[in-house]
């Protein structure tokens, strides 16, 4: 009935058995209870089931069970093996950018996976890389100052790597940038 | 190679051989990335008995440059496509299209196989203009043709795509794309149209003119021959738009109509390819305004100018991370599934329900339907009119009629199925003045009529008769789906002392604990119900959801249940805001004087009232907006409808009314030949006047405040007419509002809380209202704070548990402000001084010499700020039940009118809108949103610019791309993928919220709410920007693109 699938989830290597039709979201949410990411449209209109296949992100409710054999998948409970994830949701909860926050775990996959490939994004590149997201509360200006001061941060060019002692620093600079 | 299971298999060939070998047997469906599967299974597409997984096919993937083009492998994502550094130098004009395409998530797992071969998708436009070819491979062998001819050949038997082949142009070919939606980006396609000129020595040598996206992908020949051969210079671009319009094949959908599908691919080619757009550009010269200050202390918030008042809010940290749990997200160890039957038809009898297959299916724990609701199978805030489960008829499609609980999620879904139910199909009463019309079948026993308004002052006709400008218009306004990203649900379980929890987003738990006990016919005190943290509400929540499911389940089988609606549930199921039409008439003077206004409203309640009726009251209690009007006469009326059902939403009908007042407004200082702000000055209303209902309202009225801050605003300055490239005209507009707080004088409003210190040290702060993201705990951390003198990280809020909180009224109506603000200043002083009697008492001081500090007590002017006692040994110290307290219960403030439902305490506003309206294609964008607000003083920085900014955004929704519509009773959109919530892009490139914060000196009501004011302008605002530029005034919601553009192209 089930299919046995191999994948590695937030870097940790795991075999199981699942109907081949299985979401990955509902995996996710149902058979492991991990519900960082969550199910609100189901058709990949929403964004806020976003995670990571293969360092890209991806909706989780349009990816299937046979299309995660063999994927590196992150979710936003692992988020933070990404170096920079720290300083994005620092950054974006110094905003108070998100309010009821059911879309919040999605934008900030999506955002953690642009600004390492885009650090020092400019607003433009920033509003086209979430496009993909959607937030009834906010009206989005507020996720794009988080998301700003996120990549004025990383775009230090003598940026180290953040460990706890650097975060202080990190956090500073957002202030100062506003 | 092949995987069996049950239900669906999935088949893994390795070469393209292999795979159509596998698409003849049974159903069968060739995949790559997969991503169209979902929308089409929610579409109700059959589920093929197996998938054909391409991924693993070998030379399907690579982008290859040639000298002859570029191949690239079918398998390659849209992501990969848009990095691609080739594409993006090589053929600028595919990689327009790619970012076109979906949205950035979707792009990395969808393929150009994948869109091209599903012969719709949005790529196919630049490929036909781009010439491109397919490597395909059918049973026949591989072989290479045309996308074109590939396209207009019919589909008889199985093909792959291994490759499409783009030829390298013309580097200097001139070429235009779009991609026309209905919003900004991620958006269905209207139409799509790429286009490719090649050119020597001036001479056009080649065109290519393709659509797509919403209309069958096709080059446009007839409209190419036009160009072929011709002198650039010498196009005759009228004759070119002229044989697109001619030749496009566009069909109307529920959307858009072909004609505008037609006109608009027209007006993109021949702007796009260097010709001049047909219509006007409409000189609309306005009165110069006269130069104004802003008000003295208005604020602009923003953290940079927000200072030591800029706080984090404690809850956003866990959201951002994703580790805050959700009432939606608990899983629990036997936790059984519920889910819901909907009626599915608008209109019907029931003569039976049979659940027997279904309680037999193994996994099913229980069926509930109405003969298991034990006390009145009847809800509804203001009239018990719904039932929990259908039992005589179902009113709309999604009235629930039965629930299952199962041991998971698709064992319940299977359950459903087997619940039958016979239906004899009743006529469906689709339109709310149809409803109304004498033998208009009867959708509630009590007849279709739910609620009728009636007001008048002064002599309307006297009032008209001496007019010098008369206007008049009728205003439609749509079914605006809330859209909250949590849907409805939660769960429920029962104690081991037989108390009923209840755990579901919703905004009034001691309403619905009511509402609850009447159905359940169990007493309240046997039921807990949770209502917090939800995830986005705006009152779309406040009624029963799927509460009562809930309910009935877990006290059937004894163990907990979750249930969630998905979104395709929550859009039929769901209250969305009562579409409504609003006639208005209105009379000013030859000095723009307001001398009568008429107003006659209808509005659909769907097949139930919930808070229709009073969404309908406070609608015409903002029937003259903030204006006077000496003869006045409105009516209103509330029909039943098999429509969905509708009630609560942010505005609450307020909005509704500010859209019809405030254009008015504009069109009466249009005719005087005033300046919009000059004429609204002529008829505000002054501070200490009766409300329009002549009922006494507070003080701190700041209208005039407001209007002088619009008039002093930057934006109402800038530049006006044609945009720089021609394509748009720039308006700007402003709008006035005022929104009263509270539930008004009518129903009853309760209020309280408490404050305590609790046995850890905690300042908890007890209130029985919601956290729906609106910032209520970061409020009550600070209003708690401020009034006690603790550190805001001492304050421990409790909210959204009647178990732990007490009383404090709805979070709905702009009033969790106010009850936070004053049960802090209420209770605080009591807490302080036991406290400080405490503490005295411990440190063998007078209490008098001792003060409240951040984390704990210190000696009364403190220089050092040393604390003597942390709030946790003060604690300590204190036998539990002597740790101090205080309470306050008392009934939110209430005007003296109770002859209908007024208003005592008001916020006020003023919007501006700057909008650039499309040439090409009648689409509004808005670019800049400032809005002033006085509403008092601002508690939380941040929460308040959040609800401003919010509620800007969800009202440019509303006036620009939201509608639930529906046709006989059924919604014709069914999700995210056609209902348009506002996406990023869709968000104006800049946004202002200003504050005016002083309150009069007697007033003694201290903060108003702004959950609801600041969606209450903007409408017309963004109305007024549009008649601004084109002098058009839209009348009907959200605003037709081809109205617009017909009053653009009128000579």
């Amino acid at each position: 009935m089930a299919e046995p699938i191999a994948f590695r989830l937030n870097g940790v290597d795991r075999r199981t058995e699942v109907p081949p039709d299985t979401r990955l979201i509902d995996f996710l949410r149902d058979r492991l209870g991990l519900t960082a990411a969550k199910k609100a449209c189901g058709i990949g209109r929403c964004g806020a089931c976003a995670v990571l296949i293969d360092g890209r992100a991806v909706n989780a409710c349009l990816v299937m069970a046979w299309q995660m054999d063999g994927a590196d998948i992150v979710t936003p409970e692992g988020l933070e093996t990404l170096p920079h994830a720290k300083t994005v949701r620092q950054a974006l909860a110094e905003a108070n950018a998100f309010q009821c926050g059911y879309c919040a775990s999605g934008f900030v996959v999506v955002l953690t996976a642009y600004l390492r490939d885009h650090p020092g994004a400019q607003e433009q590149d920033i509003r086209a890389a979430l496009e993909g997201n959607i937030c009834r509360c906010t009206g989005y200006r507020s996720i794009l100052r988080g998301a700003m001061a996120a990549a004025r941060v990383l775009a230090e060019p003598d940026r180290d790597v953040p460990s706890d002692g650097s975060q202080s620093d990190a956090s500073q600079t957002v202030e100062a940038s506003q | 190679m092949t995987t069996a299971c049950a239900g669906m298999q999935v088949v893994r060939p390795v070469t393209a051989a292999e795979a159509l070998a596998c698409v003849t047997t049974g159903s069968a469906r060739l995949v790559a990335g997969g991503t169209a599967l979902q929308l089409d299974w929610a579409k109700g597409l059959p589920r093929p008995d197996r998938l054909i997984d391409l991924g693993r096919v070998a030379g399907l993937r690579g982008i290859e440059r040639s000298a002859g083009g570029i191949r690239i492998g079918a398998l390659t994502s849209l992501g990969a496509l848009e990095r691609d550094g080739t594409i993006s130098e090589a053929l600028p004009l595919l990689a327009a299209a790619v970012r076109a395409t979906a949205g950035p998530a979707v792009r990395n797992l969808a393929t150009i196989g994948g869109n091209v071969a599903g012969r719709t998708g949005c790529l196919l436009p630049a490929l036909l203009a781009l010439d491109a070819d397919l490597e395909i491979v059918t049973q026949a062998g591989r072989g290479r043709k045309p996308l074109s001819q590939w396209l207009a050949e019919t589909r008889d038997q199985p093909a792959i795509v291994e490759a499409v082949i783009v030829p390298l142009g013309q580097d200097t070919a001139r070429w235009t794309h779009r991609k026309v939606g209905l919003r900004a980006a991620f958006t269905p396609s209207v139409v799509g149209v790429a286009g490719m000129i090649e050119t020597a020595d001036g001479v056009v040598t080649a065109a290519r003119l393709a659509v797509g996206g919403g209309v069958a992908p096709t080059r446009l020949h007839e409209a190419e021959a036009l160009l072929a051969g011709e002198a650039l210079a010498d196009v005759d671009w009228r004759a070119l738009h002229a044989a697109i319009e001619q030749t496009v094949d566009a069909p109307d959908d529920a959307f858009r109509s072909g004609r505008y599908r037609r006109k608009v691919a027209a007006n993109a080619f021949v702007h796009g390819l260097g010709g001049t757009l047909p219509g006007r550009v409409p000189h609309r010269p306005r009165p110069v305004p006269r130069p104004c200050e802003p008000p003295l202390g208005e604020l602009v918030l923003a953290r940079a100018d927000a200072g030591a008042r800029w706080h984090v809010r404690p809850d956003g940290p866990a959201k951002i991370a994703g580790r805050l749990e959700y009432l939606t997200d608990r899983r629990a160890p036997g936790m059984l599934v519920g889910r819901i039957l909907r009626a599915g038809i608008p209109h019907a009898r029931i003569l039976g329900i049979d659940t027997r297959a279904a309680e037999a299916l193994p996994g099913v724990a229980a069926v509930v339907t109405h003969r298991d609701v034990p006390g009145s199978n009847a809800f509804g805030i203001v009239v018990q009119d719904q039932p929990a489960l259908c039992f005589d008829k179902v009113r709309y499609v999604g009235d629930a009629v039965a629930a299952v609980a199962a041991v998971d999620a698709e064992t319940a879904e299977r359950a459903l199925a087997l619940i039958e139910v016979d239906y004899a199909p009743l006529p469906v009463v689709a339109d709310p003045e149809q409803a109304l019309v004498a033998g208009a079948e009867p959708v509630h026993e009590t007849g279709n009529l739910r609620r009728s308004l009636n007001f008048g002052r002064g002599d309307i006709a006297h009032g008209f008769a001496r007019a010098a400008h008369v206007v008049e218009a009728t205003y439609e306004m749509p079914r605006q789906m809330h859209g909250f990203m949590e849907t409805e649900g939660g769960y429920a379980f029962v104690d081991a002392d037989g108390t009923l929890n209840v755990c579901a987003g919703g905004q009034h738990g001691r309403r619905d604990r009511l509402q609850l006990s009447r159905i359940l016919g169990m007493a309240e005190e046997k039921i807990r119900v949770v209502t917090s943290p939800t995830g986005g509400a705006f009152g779309g929540k406040d009624e029963l959801t799927v509460q009562p499911a809930l309910a009935l389940l877990a006290l059937k089988t004894s163990r907990p249940v979750r249930l969630q609606l998905d979104r395709a549930e929550s859009v039929i199921a769901g209250t969305k805001r009562n579409p409504m039409t609003i006639r208005m008439r209105t009379a000013c003077d030859a000095d723009g004087r307001l001398g009568a206004q008429q107003v006659d409203v209808i509005a659909d309640a769907g097949a139930y009232a919930s808070l229709g009726p009073g969404v309908l009251e406070t609608a015409l209690e903002h029937a003259c907006g903030p204006y006077v009007v000496a003869n006045v006469q409105t009516t209103g009326r509330l029909a039943y409808t098999n429509n969905g059902v509708c009630g609560a939403f942010r505005g609450f009908g307020a909005n509704q009314m500010a859209y019809a007042v405030e254009c008015q407004m504009d069109r009466l200082a249009d005719a005087c030949g005033l300046d919009p702000v000059e004429i609204r000055r002529r008829n505000l209303r002054q501070p200490g006047m009766p409300g329009y209902l002549g009922q006494t309202v507070a003080p701190t009225e700041r209208l005039r405040e407001m209007l002088d801050a619009a008039a002093a605003d930057p934006i109402w300055l800038t530049p006006r007419g044609l945009s720089g490239d021609s394509t748009e005209i720039i308006g700007v507009g402003m709008a006035m509002n005022h929104q009263g707080t509270g539930l008004g004088t009518i129903p009853p409003d309760p209020a309280g809380g408490a404050l305590r210190l609790a046995p850890d040290g905690a300042i908890e702060a007890l209130l029985g209202l919601d956290e729906m993201g609106q910032g209520l705990l970061t409020s009550i951390q600070s209003a708690v704070a401020a009034a006690l003198g603790c550190g805001r990280d001492d304050v421990r809020p409790l909210t959204g548990d009647t178990a732990k909180a007490p009383e404090s009224g709805s979070t709905t109506a702009a009033r969790g402000a106010h009850v936070v603000w004053r049960v802090a200043e209420t209770t605080a002083p009591v807490l302080a001084a036991k406290m400080l009697s405490a503490a005295g008492a411990m440190l063998g001081r007078d209490r008098q010499g001792l003060a409240i500090a951040p984390g704990g007590i210190v000696e009364l002017h403190s220089n050092s700020g040393e604390l003597l006692l942390t709030f946790a040994e003060l604690a300590r110290a204190l036998p539990p039940d002597q740790l101090p307290s205080a309470a306050t219960s008392f009934e939110f403030p209430k005007s003296d009118y109770f002859e209908g439902n007024a208003r005592l305490i008001f916020a006020f506003g003023a919007t501006l809108a700057r909008v650039a309206v499309n040439r090409i294609t009648g689409r509004v964008r808005v670019l800049d949103l400032h809005q002033h607000t006085a509403a008092g003083p601002v508690i939380d920085v941040a929460a308040y610019l959040g609800q401003i900014e919010g509620g800007g955004v969800q009202g440019l929704g509303f006036t620009l791309t939201e509608d639930a519509a529906m046709r006989d009773g059924r919604y014709l959109t069914g999700n995210f993928d056609t209902y348009m919530l506002p996406g990023i892009a869709d968000t104006p490139e800049s946004m202002a919220t200003f504050a005016l914060e002083d309150l009069d000196a007697a007033d003694p009501f201290g903060p108003r709410g702004v959950g609801e004011l600041g969606i209450g302008a903007v409408t017309p605002a963004i109305a007024n920007a549009v008649a601004d530029a084109i002098g058009l005034w839209p009348e009907r919601l959200p605003f037709d693109p081809e109205r617009i553009l017909d009053a653009v192209e009128r000579p």
